[in-house]
């Protein structure tokens, strides 16, 4: 069975700092949003590790209920958007190199913000959360999210 | 009926002021996007953008149904979504949890916010993408700021909505 892999520009763009959502859902089916905070594609494709604010409690206890992740990165400026849809298989407290690509992103995002919107830096930065932890979440499903027809196509898997 | 005003467990001290949807009103400008949560019957979730959320009254939320289709098919199975909606004056998020209520093909809201889609396609340039098909209607049942850093390093800053300052 064909199994996405994730490279190319979709893994530009889940890397870049640009809007990140995520969904989770509980034992009842109850559906949880909140925001990333940084994304690397682990190498070989088929998982990516992600940080998630510290006090997003529901969807903390959702990864340990049920596991299900879905993530939506959109460009600020172009609207290009890719969804992933997968399992959280570890939840584990950030290292400093988390960290330091977590301060990373919450710049690049103040700075895109600034640029493309004008909105003040200072503003941008309060939605920055207290801290993040580091998860790491399997790649099962990939789709093409950008806005228009072909929003929720299925983006092909790239190698068996 | 009364506003809900539900605080969240998680929010601590900021969330204490329990904002009603009218304290957030800004957060319904379509200036800054909104998401929005759903999932499917066996439990898959699926996040996506919204270009706006729309106040209906103190207990009711629309959202526009363009293309989001994967979101329509799982509230049809599952009519609870969650929804974060951002102040474009001091960027706090608020979370708002939903339950579907009614869908919307004619009438004022409708054309209200078709109007806003067509604005939005035009500043855009997506008039051939954009295109209103519905108006969905949603209850609140609950509505929670998310806390920032912001919220705990100044406590003591004048609240805004939420408990927040504005700056």
């Amino acid at each position: 069975m064909l199994e996405p892999v994730i490279d190319g520009e979709v893994r530009d763009l889940l890397e870049s700092s640009n809007s990140q959502i995520v969904a989770t859902v509980d034992e009842t089916g109850l559906p949880e949003a909140t925001r990333a905070w940084a994304i690397d594609v682990v190498p070989g494709g088929r998982e990516l590790r992600l940080l998630l604010s510290t006090t997003a409690s529901r969807t903390l206890a959702n990864l340990a209920t049920t596991g299900r992740i879905a993530l939506t990165v959109t460009h600020f400026a172009t609207l290009e958007s890719v969804q992933v849809k997968g399992r959280v298989v570890t939840v584990d407290v950030r290292t400093s190199a988390d960290h330091i690509r977590f301060e990373e992103f919450c710049a690049g995002c103040t700075r895109a913000l600034n640029e493309l919107e004008g909105t003040p830096e200072a503003v941008i930065g309060r939605m920055k959360p207290v801290d993040v932890v580091a998860c790491v979440m399997t790649v099962d499903e990939v789709y093409d999210q950008t806005p228009g027809p072909a929003a929720g196509a299925r983006v092909a898997p790239v190698e068996a | 009926m009364t506003a809900p005003r539900v605080p969240s467990p998680a929010a601590g001290a900021a969330s204490e002021s329990r904002p009603a949807l009218r304290d957030i009103s800004a957060c319904f400008e379509g200036i800054v996007p909104a998401e929005i949560a759903t999932a499917s019957a066996d439990g898959v979730p699926n996040v996506t953008h919204l270009s706006r959320v729309h106040m209906v009254d103190d207990e009711r939320v629309a959202l526009s149904n363009q293309f989001f289709s994967k979101t329509m098919q799982n509230l049809a199975v599952n009519p609870r979504a969650c929804v974060v909606v951002i102040d474009p004056l001091t960027y706090d998020s608020y979370r708002l949890l939903l339950h579907y209520e009614r869908t919307e093909r004619r009438g004022p809201l409708f054309e209200r916010l078709r109007r806003d889609i067509d604005a939005i396609a035009a500043l855009t340039g997506m008039q051939d993408v954009f295109k209103l098909r519905s108006a969905d209607v949603y209850r609140v049942l609950e509505l929670d700021l998310i806390p920032a850093a912001v919220h705990e390093a100044a406590p003591d800053a004048a609240p805004g909505p939420g408990g927040t300052s504005v700056p």
